[in-house]
């Protein structure tokens, strides 16, 4: 939503020195490419040098959390059909193969072009196409860990307490086809076709071992563009994950400004030594009433959202970095900023300082039949679209559950928002050395 | 969702509307709203419906607490809500007051509970079902009351050929071991969405003899239609339209929201006759009106109906029927007209000073004092 305030992301000075890296480092491959664009003669925005651009598969952090984010993304979740411990590493040793070899824009096997009486090892579509900072990034689900009481694959010893089952919120329409789920791959990627080529590969690898449960895509605006994007409700989203500037919140016990990583992302000395540097995720599809927003008076939106429409700047303010101030009020005494605004529910100052590292994307699914939630309940084929909202955190009970418990009670977005699926993944730390595999603490503790 | 707008809006909103607000109105003395909580329990139902407040304590009902119950279940289907919630005005605590079986023995149709729903001063409640399998009238069925103890466990369930749809606000004259409920039927004769207006429903009046708290279960002596042939309609998108507000004033007329034909009718000799007073004589019609659903009285004897379709709360002088007032108590404006659809309940303060009412939009309970 237009600052929308859960967390605060990678800062614009922070994209700009890593994108620095990796334009150097995309360079260096770009040498050893043909320019394919230039050779046609036709060079599209969307065929850019920054397509080029890579992402280290490797580090002590998985990529695709602190990574600036891309234009698309995949996000999968698979339920693990084996209940060979074996084979399921094995499975995450080729995963981690393959995805290294994507992500630095190679095929997900090297292909055998000399024999083609077999199924290749790589779909091919991908071909041709840049790296486009693909990232790709893992997560273990509760129900990994274990199943109905059972433990599974000896792990449940090493469930972290932080990775409890999300708690039913009001209003959640949770649907089991697009919820859950034992482990989750999230492709991140600025070409839409390199990120499903990422999940696609890794789903066939999985065959009788892990079954695809769902899949989510999602996309923004320009991520690296210069603007804070708007999502499709027309509002500024991200403000509050700083790009240019760091947002402060001001109320009358002080100032809160963000987060560093250590403290709202990543998992720490409290947390099993597996998920060190690690992250968990919550990933939520939010169905929003977009005809329902589409009919609704434009001021009242900004009353809704607690920030104006075109600016972006909180309400009663003039633009879009001015601090959020929620003791602000009228004339009369009312708060500037309403007691039910999204914003205000979501601000770190409105939840005991929590925060998290928001990481969403819009998605668009056509259109289909069905029944709004809110009066007058219309009935008709509406838009399936709205917010593929992810965040990671160092701890979601202090940080997503415990903001939106409250945002579900008494948010008035909530009448145009619908959670429909999604699940909660603990994404171990990354991979390190060039046989290491994802999970490699967690299977050898 | 009246927090949402300024006092100031919330001011030109009514008045746009509401030119000549009585002076002497108990509207007039009305003038802040406060949310008190959410009305959606543990299993996820929604939709808030009856507003009743609890007469005396007994069991787990605590004098003074305010019963809200559930029309939809957490999937948003009408017809399914199987909850009733009680709210301490103190704490503003929620606790869960019953969970009812989705399927009752004696109740056809299973359970969906609404705007019926009384708390008698021996320590009973009754609650009406106007029950649905898929979330609209095509999968009625004729429904039933149901009573609780003050523990929230059923103790009796009323079926019957004058029972189908139990729907709005019931009216109660209560004299401890006897009381006589009436309450509307909207279920006779609707079908699934897309059917005619029929004029079908009623109005039936028990005669109840209600035993001491925890000495078995109400009986019922007599069962009289008072009123009938009132409009009825099945509607796709608020399940259905049909009489929804009682209102007994002290001389024993009943009143009536006539949500169809947008007027509040009157049933003379409510508490003695014998017979069926038809569709009543009409009181007031049109105006500030918007399909009245639940009725209350003020303490000056006026009614107090809330629209369907607004956000309004109108007071009508029963004698002369002249509407002397309205306020916009959910300007919600994210519902055109602001707040339509968002109000059903409606139940007077202890102190008679203020009102509780629901929000549907955002599953709330308020206070207007």
């Amino acid at each position: 939503m237009g600052g929308c305030p859960f967390g605060h992301g990678a800062s614009r000075r922070g994209f700009l020195a890593a994108a620095g890296t990796l334009l150097a480092a995309g360079a260096a491959s770009a040498a050893s490419s043909p320019d394919m664009s230039a050779a046609k003669g036709v060079t599209p925005a969307s065929q850019g040098e920054g397509r080029l651009l890579t992402v280290p598969f490797e580090g002590r952090h998985q990529a695709g959390i602190a990574t600036a984010l891309q234009n698309h993304t995949c996000f999968t979740a698979f339920d693990v059909t084996t209940t060979d411990r074996a084979a399921l590493i094995d499975l995450l040793r080729r995963w981690t193969a393959a995805s290294r070899r994507m992500a630095a824009g190679q095929t997900a096997a090297p292909l055998d072009e000399a024999d083609l009486s077999r199924p290749a090892p790589d779909g091919g579509d991908a071909l041709g196409l840049a790296p486009a900072r693909l990232s790709v990034t893992f997560g273990f689900g509760p129900s990994l860990f274990e199943q109905n009481g059972h433990d599974r694959f000896g792990l449940a010893r090493h469930r972290p307490a932080a990775l409890a089952e999300l708690p039913n919120f009001h209003g959640d329409q949770l649907q089991p086809a697009r919820t859950g789920g034992d482990v989750s791959i999230q492709a991140c990627a600025d070409d839409p076709q390199v990120a499903f080529h990422a999940v696609r590969q890794l789903a066939q690898m999985a065959y009788g071992v892990a079954a695809l449960r769902w899949m989510q895509t999602g996309f923004v605006a320009n991520a690296a563009a210069t603007d804070t994007p708007r999502n499709l409700l027309g509002f500024k989203d991200g403000t509050q994950n700083p790009i240019a500037a760091q947002p402060v919140e001001q109320t009358a016990s002080g100032t809160i400004t963000p987060g560093s990583y250590d403290d709202v992302v990543w998992a720490g000395a409290d947390a099993p030594a597996w998920m060190r540097g690690g992250s968990y995720v919550v990933a939520r599809r939010i169905r929003l009433s977009l005809e329902h927003w589409d009919r609704t008076p434009v001021d009242f939106q900004e009353q809704v959202i607690g920030r104006h429409k075109r600016s972006g700047a909180p309400l009663g303010k003039d633009s879009e970095f001015d601090p959020l101030d929620l003791d602000a009020v009228d004339h009369d005494g009312n708060p500037v900023i309403p007691d039910n605004a999204h914003v205000r529910l979501g601000a770190a100052a409105s939840n005991g300082g929590a925060q998290m590292l928001r990481r969403s994307y819009s998605y668009n699914d056509g259109a289909n039949f069905t029944a709004e939630r809110w009066p007058p309940w219309r009935q008709a084929v509406e838009w399936d679209a709205g917010l593929l909202f992810i965040c990671y955190q160092r701890d979601p009970r202090a940080s997503f559950s415990r903001i939106f418990e409250r945002m579900s009670k008494f948010d008035a977005m909530n009448q145009y928002a619908t959670h429909t699926g999604g699940g909660l993944f603990a994404c171990p730390g990354g991979v390190t050395t060039a046989d290491g595999y994802i999970g490699q603490g967690l299977f050898e503790a | 969702m009246a927090s949402v707008i300024s006092a100031a809006l919330l001011a030109a909103l009514t008045l746009a509307a509401t030119p000549a607000l009585a002076a002497d109105s108990f509207l007039s003395t009305v003038h802040r709203h406060t949310m008190l909580a959410s009305t959606v329990p543990a299993n996820g139902d929604q939709n808030p419906y009856a507003v009743v407040v609890v007469p005396v304590s007994s069991g787990k009902l605590h004098r003074g607490d305010v019963l809200v119950d559930n029309f939809n279940d957490r999937s948003n289907l009408q017809g399914l809500g199987t909850t009733i919630l009680a709210m301490d005005p103190a704490t503003r605590g929620v606790s869960t007051f019953a969970t009812l079986p989705r399927h009752l023995a004696g109740c056809p149709g299973g359970v969906g509970l609404t705007t019926a729903m009384a708390v008698l001063r021996r320590g009973y409640v009754v609650v009406g079902s106007l029950p649905s399998s898929d979330g609209t009238t095509a999968t009625k069925g004729p429904g039933c009351l149901i009573v609780l103890d003050g523990q929230g466990t059923v103790a009796a369930v009323l079926a019957g050929a004058d029972i189908d749809g139990p729907w709005g606000n019931m009216a109660v004259q209560d004299a401890g071991a006897r009381a006589t409920l009436f309450v509307s039927m909207a279920g006779f004769g609707v079908g699934a969405p897309g059917q005619a207006m029929v004029r079908r429903a009623t109005v039936l009046r028990l005669a109840l003899d209600v035993p001491a708290a925890g000495a078995g279960a109400p009986a019922v002596l007599g069962r009289t239609v008072v009123a009938d042939s009132l409009a009825e309609q099945a509607d796709r998108s608020v399940f259905v339209i049909g009489p929804t507000g009682l209102a007994l004033a002290p001389d024993g007329t009943l009143y009536v929201s006539d949500a169809i034909e947008n007027r509040v009718v009157a049933i003379p000799d409510a508490t003695t006759r014998t017979g069926s007073a038809g569709t009543g004589r009409s009181v007031s019609a049109g105006g500030l009106l918007r399909r009245p659903l639940a009725l209350a009285q003020a303490p000056n004897g006026d009614l107090l109906a809330v629209n369907g379709l607004d956000g309004e709360v109108v007071e009508i002088d029963p004698a002369t029927g002249r509407q002397l007032a309205a306020q916009w108590v959910d300007a919600d404006r994210a519902q055109t007209p602001p707040g339509s659809g968002d109000l059903f309940g409606i139940a007077l303060t202890p102190d008679r000073r203020g009102f509780y009412y629901v929000e549907d939009e955002n599953n709330m309970l308020l206070l207007a004092h």
